[in-house]
C-alpha cells in the first residue's frame, strides 16, 4: 500500500491526507475561476499544477485509482479544450474535486475508493466531442449511474432521511433519438418535480444539453418506487430508467461537518519530506496554492489550551506579588529593597504580557479559514435554487481564537445556507423589483472592541414581520394578545425561537426548516450575540459577535450592595457621578439626562431581584457613579456604588449548576483571592428590554 | 392504417381533446389521430385568444398545441390556461426548430411535447402517459378496450 517506512508510515499519510485536502480546496476555487473565465489560461494551468500535484502525492502514497483519476484528468486539461468546451470544464473540474474527496476519505478509512465512471465518460466525451466511443460501463440496468452528490447535498439527502423521508436515486437515459435535448431535460425536470423534493439534479442545467445523455438526480418522495419509475419512464424522451434507494450516507449531518472541520483544521500544509513524495510534487513547486512552510508545526490544541491555562495562574500570581508588594511598601516605605521588588516586577509583568500576547496569538487563526468553503457552497445552493447568486467576502484576515471559529462553522453555513435559498429573489422577481437579477451574498468579518463581528447579509425580500407574526401565534409561541405589543426587532428575533420552524417559507429545492434557534444556541455558548435587521425588500443582515477569545478579558471592576464586579472595559463608554435628585422616572423605569440624551438606568440589585429591597432602601446613598455601557447600538447607564479599578481577568470557567443566572458570563479570582463576577452585557440588555414597556428604550 | 387501443377516461368515456393550431391541415391531421385513439373533439382553435375561450368552454381532457401561431403565441396561451386551470394537460406540437420554445412552454407548465411531423405511435404513447398522471390512480388508469376504436 505504501512506500513509506513503517514507521514514518501513520505520520506520512497524515501529512499526505492534510496536502491532499489543502490541494482539493485550491481546486475547488481555481474551478470556481474557471467557471467565471473558461478561457483563461493561467486558470485552467493552476487547476492543471494542483491536479498533478495530487497525482504525485497519492502515487507516491501508493493510492493508484487517485492518481489515474488525476492523470487522467490532467489530459483534459487543456487551454483548447478550454476554448471549445467553455464552462463545462468548470463542471468537470468540480465534479472531479468531489470525486477526489470521496476518493481520500475512502483511502482515509482504508475502504476501497468509488469509482469515477461518471466523470470519466464526462472526460471522454469532452475529448473526443462526442458520445459515440464512451463505453458504458456495466450496471444495474445499463446506466452507468454514479450519484455522486457534493457534501452539501449529502448533507440534504440525510436531513430528508431524517425527517423520514425516502430517498431515491434517479438515472435517466435520454432517448437518443429525441432531436430536442434541452427540452427533454426540462421535462425529465418537471417530472421529477412532480414526484417529490428535487435534492441533486446531474447535470444542474441545461447549458450542455445537446450532448446529455444521461440525468442523475437525488429526489425526496413520499410516492412509491413504482410510481416514481412509471411517471419516469417519459416516452419518446426517456429511453431507460434506473431507480434506487439512496444510501443513508454513513456519515451523518454533524460527522460530516466534523469531517469539514478536519478539513479546515489543517492551516498550513507541511509538505510529505519524503523523498519519494517529493520528487514529484517538486516539480510542482511554483504552485500558487500551496505555501511550502516548512517551519510550521502542528500542535495538539489541548496542549496550547494547558499553556493558556498556566499563563492565567501566572498572571493571578502576578496581582498576588503586586499586592504583597504594595503592602510591603507601606510597612517599610524607606527599605531600599522596595526599588528592586518594584523593578523585578514591573520587568516580570511586561514579559509576563508579552508571554500572554503570544498565546492568545497561538490560537488565533483568520476566519478566511472559515469563510473560504463558502463560494462552492453558495454556487451549489444557489444553482439547485434555480437562482444567480454571487458571494462576496470581506474581512478574510480577521483573526479569530480557533475554538471560536470551529463552533461557528454550523451556524454559518445554515445562515449562508437560508441567505441563498429564502433570502434572495428569483430573477424575476428581482428585476420586478428593480435589482439587478443576480442577487449577492455578503459575508464580512470585523473586530470591534473585544469582538468580531461576523455578518452574513444578503439584498433578497428581507424578513417579512407580518408573516412573522401570523406565524408565531400559529405555531404557539407567542400569544395572539401579546403578538402586538412587541416591538419589530423583538419579532424578528421570534425566528430565533425553537419551534418556529421556517416550514411556511420552504422552496421546492433545499433548505427547510432549519433552525435558527440552532444557530443562537451555539452563539449563546460562545457568550457571542445574533442580531438581526432586515429591511423589507432590501435584505437582511444577520450578525454575529463573539469575543475575540474565550481566554481573558480587560474588565473595569466595581462594587455594588458589597460585591464586586466586573464588566469588560470594551463596553464601557465612559464613567459619570450624579446625584439622586438627577434620576427621573418614565415609565416605571429611572432614566438620567446625560447631555441632552436620555440614559435608560438600571441597577443590578434591581435586575437580579434579591438585594433589591434591601440595598435601594438601606443605603440611602447620595452620590453614585454610573457607569455608561455601550453594546450593539444600545447604551444604558449602570448605577453602582463605587468604582475600584481596572483589572484583567483571566475567565474562569463556572459549571453551569453554580451559575444560575445568564446575567453572569464567568468568573475570575483577584490576587488576594476575592471573586469577581463578570457581568454579561448583552444578557443584561435583553433582559432590560423584556422588562421594559413597549419603546423605552432606543 | 395502424390499430390502436382506445385511451379513455377513467369514467370510461373517451377522452375529450382541444386542438390548436393555425393551419387546418395540421389540425384535420391531429383531429384523424386522435379519432384513431377513440377519443372525441371537443373543440378547434387557429389561435392561443381562441384556444383559451374554447378551453374555458369545452374543459378538455387533453389540448394539443402548436407554438406558432397568430394573435397569441402557444406559449402565451399555456401560461394563461395554467394560471387558471392548473390541471391542464397540455402537449406542445412543434417542429425541432423551435426548441427554445418548446423548453419555455414547459416552464410555464405544459405537460410534453411532441415533434411535427407527428407520428400515431409517439403522440399514442405520450398522450397515454400525460392521461395517467394522476398519482392517487392505482396502475394504469387507463382502460384499453379494443373495441372502441371509430
Amino acid at each position: 500500500m505504501s512506500l513509506f517506512p513503517e514507521d514514518r508510515n501513520s505520520e506520512l499519510r497524515a501529512l499526505f491526507f492534510e496536502s491532499a485536502n489543502e490541494l482539493l480546496q485550491s481546486l475547488n476555487e481555481a474551478g470556481l475561476d474557471l467557471e467565471a473565465n473558461p478561457t483563461d489560461e493561467e486558470v485552467i494551468r493552476r487547476v492543471r499544477r494542483a491536479v498533478h500535484t495530487l497525482k504525485g502525492d497519492s502515487a507516491a502514497c501508493g493510492f493508484h485509482k487517485l492518481s489515474e483519476l488525476a492523470h487522467e484528468l490532467e489530459d483534459v486539461l487543456s487551454p483548447q479544450i478550454g476554448l471549445s468546451v467553455g464552462s463545462r470544464l468548470a463542471d468537470i473540474v468540480l465534479i472531479a474535486a468531489d470525486n477526489f474527496g470521496a476518493m481520500l476519505s475512502a483511502y482515509q478509512r482504508n475502504a476501497e475508493p468509488p469509482s469515477a465512471d461518471s466523470l470519466r465518460v464526462m472526460m471522454r466525451t469532452l475529448i473526443h466531442g462526442s458520445a459515440a466511443s464512451v463505453p458504458t460501463a456495466p450496471a444495474v440496468s445499463g446506466i452507468a449511474a454514479q450519484f455522486h452528490w457534493t457534501e452539501y447535498e449529502h448533507l440534504m439527502i440525510s436531513e430528508a432521511v431524517h425527517r423520514g423521508e425516502t430517498v431515491y436515486n434517479v438515472a435517466l437515459r435520454v432517448d437518443p433519438a429525441s432531436l430536442m435535448h434541452a427540452a427533454a431535460f426540462q421535462l425529465i425536470r418537471n417530472v421529477l418535480h412532480a414526484c417529490g423534493t428535487l435534492i441533486a439534479l446531474r447535470p444542474e442545467d441545461n447549458s450542455a444539453a445537446e450532448t446529455l445523455e444521461i440525468v442523475e438526480a437525488a429526489l425526496a418522495s413520499n410516492q412509491s418506487q413504482e410510481h416514481i419509475a412509471q411517471r419516469c419512464r417519459i416516452p419518446s424522451v426517456v429511453s431507460d430508467v434506473r431507480i434506487e434507494r439512496a444510501a443513508t450516507p454513513d456519515t451523518a449531518e454533524h460527522e460530516l461537518l466534523g469531517e469539514l472541520l478536519e478539513v479546515q483544521a489543517t492551516t498550513v500544509a507541511s509538505r510529505p519530506t519524503s523523498a519519494a513524495a517529493n520528487a514529484d510534487a517538486a516539480k510542482a513547486t511554483g504552485s500558487a496554492a500551496i505555501t511550502i512552510a516548512e517551519s510550521s508545526l502542528r500542535v495538539d490544541a489541548a496542549r496550547i489550551d494547558a499553556v493558556m491555562n498556566l499563563v492565567g495562574e501566572l498572571i493571578i500570581g502576578k496581582s498576588m506579588l503586586h499586592r504583597s508588594l504594595t503592602e510591603f511598601d507601606q510597612r517599610h516605605a524607606r527599605d531600599p529593597v522596595r526599588a528592586k521588588l518594584s523593578d523585578a516586577l514591573a520587568f516580570q509583568s511586561r514579559v509576563l504580557d508579552e508571554l500572554h500576547k503570544c498565546v492568545l496569538k497561538i490560537r488565533m487563526v483568520p476566519v478566511e479559514q472559515l469563510f473560504r468553503r463558502f463560494p462552492r457552497l453558495v454556487r451549489d445552493v444557489a444553482k439547485q435554487c434555480g437562482k444567480d447568486v454571487a458571494l462576496e467576502l470581506s474581512g478574510q484576515n480577521t483573526d479569530l481564537d480557533k475554538g471560536i471559529l470551529d463552533a461557528l462553522a454550523e451556524p454559518l453555513m445554515h445562515l449562508v445556507r437560508n441567505a441563498v435559498d429564502h433570502g434572495v429573489e428569483d430573477a424575476e422577481q428581482r428585476i420586478a423589483a428593480n435589482k439587478p437579477a443576480r442577487g449577492t451574498v455578503y459575508l464580512n468579518a470585523y473586530h470591534q472592541g473585544t469582538q468580531v463581528v461576523i455578518e452574513v447579509r444578503d439584498d433578497g425580500r428581507g424578513i417579512d414581520l407580518v408573516q412573522i407574526r401570523q406565524h408565531a401565534v400559529e405555531k404557539g409561541i407567542v400569544k395572539a394578545a401579546e403578538i402586538q405589543r412587541l416591538t419589530d426587532s423583538e419579532v424578528m428575533n421570534l425566528i430565533f425561537e425553537p419551534g418556529f420552524s421556517t416550514a411556511a417559507e420552504i422552496t421546492e429545492v433545499s433548505g427547510r426548516g432549519v433552525g435558527m434557534d440552532v444557530v443562537r444556541t451555539v452563539i449563546d455558548n460562545l457568550k457571542g450575540t445574533v442580531h438581526v435587521s432586515s429591511v423589507k425588500g432590501r435584505g437582511t443582515t444577520i450578525q454575529l459577535r463573539m469575543p475575540l477569545t474565550l481566554a481573558s478579558i480587560q474588565t473595569l471592576l466595581f462594587r455594588v450592595g458589597g460585591r464586586l464586579f466586573a464588566v469588560p472595559l470594551s463596553s464601557v463608554v465612559e464613567i459619570t457621578r450624579i446625584t439622586d435628585s438627577e434620576i427621573h422616572r418614565v415609565d416605571q423605569r429611572e432614566v438620567l439626562r446625560l447631555r441632552e440624551q436620555i440614559l435608560t438606568l438600571v441597577r443590578l440589585d434591581s435586575l437580579s431581584q434579591i438585594h433589591a429591597v434591601v440595598v435601594q432602601d438601606g443605603k440611602k446613598k447620595k452620590r453614585n457613579f454610573v457607569i455608561v455601557i455601550g453594546a450593539a447600538e444600545k447604551r444604558f447607564g449602570l448605577v453602582v456604588d463605587s468604582l475600584v479599578g481596572e483589572e484583567e481577568l483571566v475567565i474562569k470557567a463556572l459549571p453551569t449548576e453554580i451559575i444560575s443566572s445568564d446575567l453572569v458570563s464567568g468568573a475570575s479570582i483577584l490576587g488576594d483571592g476575592t471573586v469577581v463576577l463578570i457581568l454579561n452585557v448583552p444578557a443584561v440588555l435583553s433582559r432590560l428590554s423584556r422588562a421594559t414597556p413597549l419603546g423605552a428604550i432606543a | 392504417m395502424q390499430q390502436f387501443a382506445a385511451l379513455l377516461r377513467k369514467d370510461s368515456r373517451p377522452v375529450r381533446y382541444l386542438v390548436v393550431d393555425d393551419s387546418v391541415f395540421a389540425r384535420k391531421n391531429l383531429i384523424k389521430m386522435i379519432e384513431m385513439f377513440g377519443g372525441e373533439v371537443a373543440g378547434e382553435a387557429g389561435d392561443g385568444l381562441t384556444a383559451i375561450a374554447e378551453y374555458n368552454r369545452t374543459k378538455p381532457d387533453i389540448v394539443l398545441m402548436d407554438i406558432t401561431m397568430p394573435q397569441m403565441e402557444g406559449i402565451e396561451a399555456v401560461e394563461r390556461i395554467v394560471r387558471q386551470h392548473a390541471e391542464a394537460r397540455i402537449v406542445m406540437v412543434s417542429s425541432v426548430g423551435y426548441q427554445e420554445n418548446i423548453l419555455a412552454a414547459l416552464q410555464k407548465g405544459a405537460k410534453h411535447f411532441v415533434q411535427k411531423p407527428v407520428k400515431p405511435e409517439v403522440l399514442y404513447e405520450i398522450l397515454r402517459y400525460v392521461l395517467s398522471d394522476d398519482p392517487t390512480a392505482a396502475g394504469a388508469p387507463v382502460a384499453l378496450a379494443g373495441e372502441h376504436r371509430s
